[in-house]
């Protein structure tokens, strides 16, 4: 188990580092003089020669790169005062520092995260259960109908339809925004509740489709048969055999999607212009601002190791066959 | 001032500037429902009515607190929709629109725009008694400061406050805001004079800039400046505290001098202004304070804000457009719906949008003259708003100019607004221009850019030429025009005043002496007799300039005609139920954030 550990999570610091090296070196291929973007009306080559230095954009590019990666281990300084490890450099647009830009937005985007999963993994795996249990019965035809149906949504249609009738033609909810949860609990979920909805609509889908589908599958297997011709209740099967088994691809679904939602809920946050990691990530972009795409990338890819591990664990909890070596 | 230029993606239009012929009673449903024919001859005739040039007030005028606004209550907070933060929050890096209004609730400087009920513009003293005494023929001006202005701590501005706040601009910590007066002080190399700003304890000799004693703050040019007072209304040069200055940190957390300071900012997402209990209503003649305060949220694109206030829902009717326009996709919606139109309010920017030619590839002008004539001017409004988002451009003046002439048409856009493609036949053919010339368009990747390129592809082609259209990013856009040696034949720039004065338009754009990588003649027009105009219009007095800056503009369009003129911007927003005092402003071309209020706080 330490092996695996230990294993996965230098791999994962390689990664990381190939992933940084790519999208730093990726960026200066293409062909902008970045100091040219801050650079307002009077862009005298004194003045881009300022905003140069500024950035540390004169100084050569294998510099440049060396000095972002071991900031995120040591920190850095910069005129704008000192940056702690993990430094993530300073935003080209805003001046800010990255690390603090993602901490900032970081919050909406779990809470987008959280509050989804639970409604979808709730309804989704409660409702494929339901299909399957029902297998044949008008139950598991709706269920299945709703899923194919929903599943064909978009957030992008789905959350203006919600905007126009719940917030811009009866005004029963105001727009949606952030509160933080440790300042009022009831007014952070109220003002999440539209996106939540509208995420869990759509994730629900997929996940009653696969739930249901895997626990007919699992139904099938020897093992459960046997169980039950030894007279175990078909309830007791059902949960204690069948659903675990079930499991195994749902978890793998599951990671996929969260470290997906927590990388930025791109489509989400711009539907109901909600400032996540996903806007940031993709402002940073459009804004050729290098320091904090490659923040908002090395977070998300974090992320995004980190569940493939925490997946893996899982299924050696699941399924005892399962090691870890 | 600047190009319509999209520093970055947030792509803000960018804009500082005043202007003094905005049309008045610009609120909503004064001409909104009307004939098209009706309302722009309405246009024309406020446009017509308010030439006069900005006027400089004495002690009297400056003196606060400013006209009550009627009606006005106190209370509550105003939320504002805004796509992306703020460029700036450092005095003296603002230069564009964004951070101009924000600096209108928070900062101070020497002088400010006051506005009356007509939209008429007067510079007065903000922090300075007057808009300044002018002596030496217009090279020396003194600033007497008032008593009792403070910052949010309470610290007592000095005359060492503006000295600092001056010399700063000279230092590496500010590199985006205006140089106007840097370089009237010190030249066009004025970092020289004083590389490192006021951080190492050295300062600009008395001969330059001079603080007598506490209250009193002399500027000495080598020439007449009479613009001075209009170039100190700018934020760039509002007042940064000695005491306070933390220099690139001061960009995130400045010290108000105006009604309002900054509780809380997070880059990129949103801004809450509370009131500064240190601002004195007396010392002030411009702003007020009727809100508790303002709350920003910066992710909000133009598309929902449009929604948020058409449906007028919860806090939406608090809420007001800061910078943002009407989404155009809305625009009808929104003018056919009668209590939306009633909460619009619209006018002219100072941007005019022309079709710039490379000089140094477009050399014969029968060519540059036949594109010109050939330019369906009409289309290209229609494809940024229509009627509300612009009108056909007859020069290169915009109407918030002192001196705009709404009959100069010398390329009779007005009666052919879409083209006269006849005219550019006939007269390409006696440049020996061949059908299928290839001609090379640049246009900026904005929904508008890729609109009015299919617009003008076509046109062209309708004359004989092989359009090969050529995307910029937009962010990018200006950088890549901007190069000397761009391989560009003709380009889409805007340009809108600093203040309503033809010599922030003409010198900027269109002298030979000022092409250089980076700068804004982006045509690279060098005509020895424009350059002369302009040197005499800067050293005469405002009535005589303003002789010779036509002189000059009909030369420019006339007789070189190094850009088309294509249509005039205009702007509209739209502001929540619960709004009160809602004007346009002829000085920042936006709603007026001074005088607003909520009706029920």
């Amino acid at each position: 188990m330490l092996q695996f550990l230990i294993r996965r999570l230098i791999g994962a610091v390689v990664i990381m580092f190939l992933i940084g090296a790519f999208t730093f070196f990726l960026f200066y291929t293409i062909p902008q003089d970045f100091a040219a973007l801050s650079c307002g009306k009077n862009c005298s080559p004194e003045n881009l020669a300022v905003i140069r230095e500024n950035l540390g954009l004169d100084k050569p590019i294998t510099t440049q790169f060396w000095e972002f990666m071991t900031g995120i281990v040591t920190g850095r300084d910069f005129p704008q005062g000192h940056c702690s490890a993990p430094c993530l450099g300073v935003s080209f647009d805003s001046g800010n520092f990255v690390w603090d830009s993602i901490v900032d937005r970081f919050p909406l985007t779990l809470s987008l995260t959280v509050g989804g999963l639970v409604i979808f993994l709730v309804v989704g795996l409660g409702s494929g259960m339901l299909a399957a249990w029902k297998r044949g019965t008008v139950v598991d035809k709706i269920v299945s109908g709703a899923s194919i149906v929903l599943s064909s949504f978009q957030i992008y249609l789905l959350g203006p339809i919600a905007l126009g009738i719940f917030v811009y033609s009866s005004g029963l909810l105001d727009n949606p925004k952030y509160y933080p949860f440790t300042e009022n609990p009831a007014t952070w979920a109220l003002g999440l509740l539209i996106p939540w909805a509208v995420m869990a609509t759509i994730f629900t889908a997929q996940y009653t489709r696969m739930s249901r589908s895997t626990m007919i599958e699992q139904l099938q297997e020897e093992h459960v048969r046997t169980a039950r011709a030894k007279g175990m209740s078909r309830s007791y099967v059902f949960f204690r055999y069948a659903w675990r088994g079930s499991l195994i691809p749902i978890v793998t679904i599951i990671g996929m999607d969260l470290s997906a939602l927590l990388a930025g809920a791109v489509v989400t946050e711009f539907t109901f212009d909600l400032p996540g990691l996903g806007r940031l990530a993709v402002d940073s972009s459009i804004n050729k601002d290098l320091p904090l795409t490659m923040g908002v990338m090395l977070f998300g890819a974090f992320f995004i190791l980190l569940l493939n591990i925490v997946v893996d664990l899982a299924y050696a909890y699941i399924d005892p066959r399962v090691r870890l070596s | 001032m600047k190009p319509i230029r999209t520093r970055t993606v947030r792509a803000i239009a960018v804009a500082i500037a005043a202007g003094s012929l905005v049309l008045t009673g610009c609120s909503g449903g004064n001409d909104g429902g009307g004939s098209k024919g009706k309302s722009d001859a309405k246009s024309q005739a406020d446009a017509a009515e308010q030439q006069d040039p900005v006027s400089y007030g004495d002690a009297a005028a400056s003196t606060g607190p400013a006209k009550e606004v009627s009606g006005a209550k106190s209370g509550g907070f105003i939320n504002v929709y805004q796509q992306s933060d703020l460029t700036h929050m450092d005095p003296g890096q603002i230069y564009v629109s964004d951070a101009k209004q924000f600096s209108n609730l928070v900062h101070r400087g020497l002088t400010h725009f006051q506005e009356d009920d007509k939209g008429n513009l007067t510079v007065v003293g903000d922090i300075a008694t007057d808009s300044g005494q002018s002596s030496d023929g217009g090279k020396t001006w003194t600033y007497k400061l008032k008593d009792d202005i403070k910052d949010e701590d309470g610290n007592a501005i000095t005359s060492a406050d503006v000295r600092h706040s001056i010399e700063r601009l000279y230092s590496k910590v500010i590199f985006d805001g205006p140089t106007f007066v840097q370089s009237w002080l010190s030249g066009n190399d004025y970092r020289k004079a004083l590389p490192d700003g006021p951080y190492k304890g050295k300062h600009l000799p008395d001969s330059v800039l001079e603080t007598p004693d506490d209250k009193t703050v002399v500027f000495h040019f080598d020439q007449p400046r009479p613009d001075l007072p209009q170039a100190l209304t700018m934020p760039g040069y509002s007042i940064v505290p000695e005491k306070q200055d933390t220099k690139e940190k001061y960009d995130h957390a400045p010290k108000a001098l105006g009604p309002y300071k900054i509780a809380e900012y997070k880059a990129g997402k949103s801004i809450k202004l509370v009131k500064n209990d240190q601002w004195d209503a007396k010392s002030d003649p411009v702003r007020h304070q009727y809100v508790d305060g303002f709350n920003f949220s910066n992710t909000i694109d133009a598309a929902s804000q449009t929604k948020r206030l058409l449906a007028d829902q919860g806090e939406a009717k608090n809420a007001i457009q800061f910078t943002d326009s009407v989404d155009p996709a809305q625009l009808s919606t929104v003018i056919n719906d009668a209590s939306a139109k009633k909460r619009t309010i619209h006018g002219y920017q100072p941007y005019v949008w022309q079709m710039t030619f490379n000089l140094d590839r477009m050399k014969d002008k029968k060519v540059r003259d036949a594109i010109t004539y050939a330019l369906p001017n009409q289309s290209m409004v229609q494809a940024d708003g229509g009627r509300y988002g612009g009108e056909v451009a007859g020069g290169l003046l915009a109407p918030t100019l002192p001196g705009f002439d709404p009959e100069y048409d010398p390329f009779g856009k007005l009666k052919k607004p879409n083209g006269d493609p006849e005219k550019a036949k006939a007269l390409l053919k006696e440049a020996g221009v061949k059908e299928g010339t290839k001609l090379t368009y640049a246009y900026s990747n904005t929904p508008r850019g890729q609109a009015q390129m299919v617009i003008i592809k076509d046109a062209l082609a309708k004359i004989g030429f092989d359009v090969q259209a050529k995307e910029i990013d937009r962010a990018s856009f200006y950088e890549q025009v901007g190069k000397l040696d761009n391989p560009y034949d003709i380009y889409m720039t805007g340009w809108g005043q600093d203040w309503p004065s033809p010599s922030t338009v003409i010198t900027p754009v269109y002298d030979g002496e000022l092409i250089a990588d980076g700068l804004s003649n982006y045509s690279h027009i060098n005509d020895s007799e424009v350059n002369a105009l302009i040197k005499k219009a800067l050293n005469e007095e405002p009535e005589e300039a303003a002789k010779t800056w036509e002189k000059a503009h009909h030369r420019i369009v006339e007789e070189i005609n190094p850009a088309a003129p294509v249509y005039y911007s205009k702007q509209i927003q739209l502001y929540g139920s619960n709004i009160g005092g809602a004007r346009y402003s002829t000085e920042s071309s936006y709603i007026d954030i001074n005088n607003l209020y909520l009706k029920q706080p």
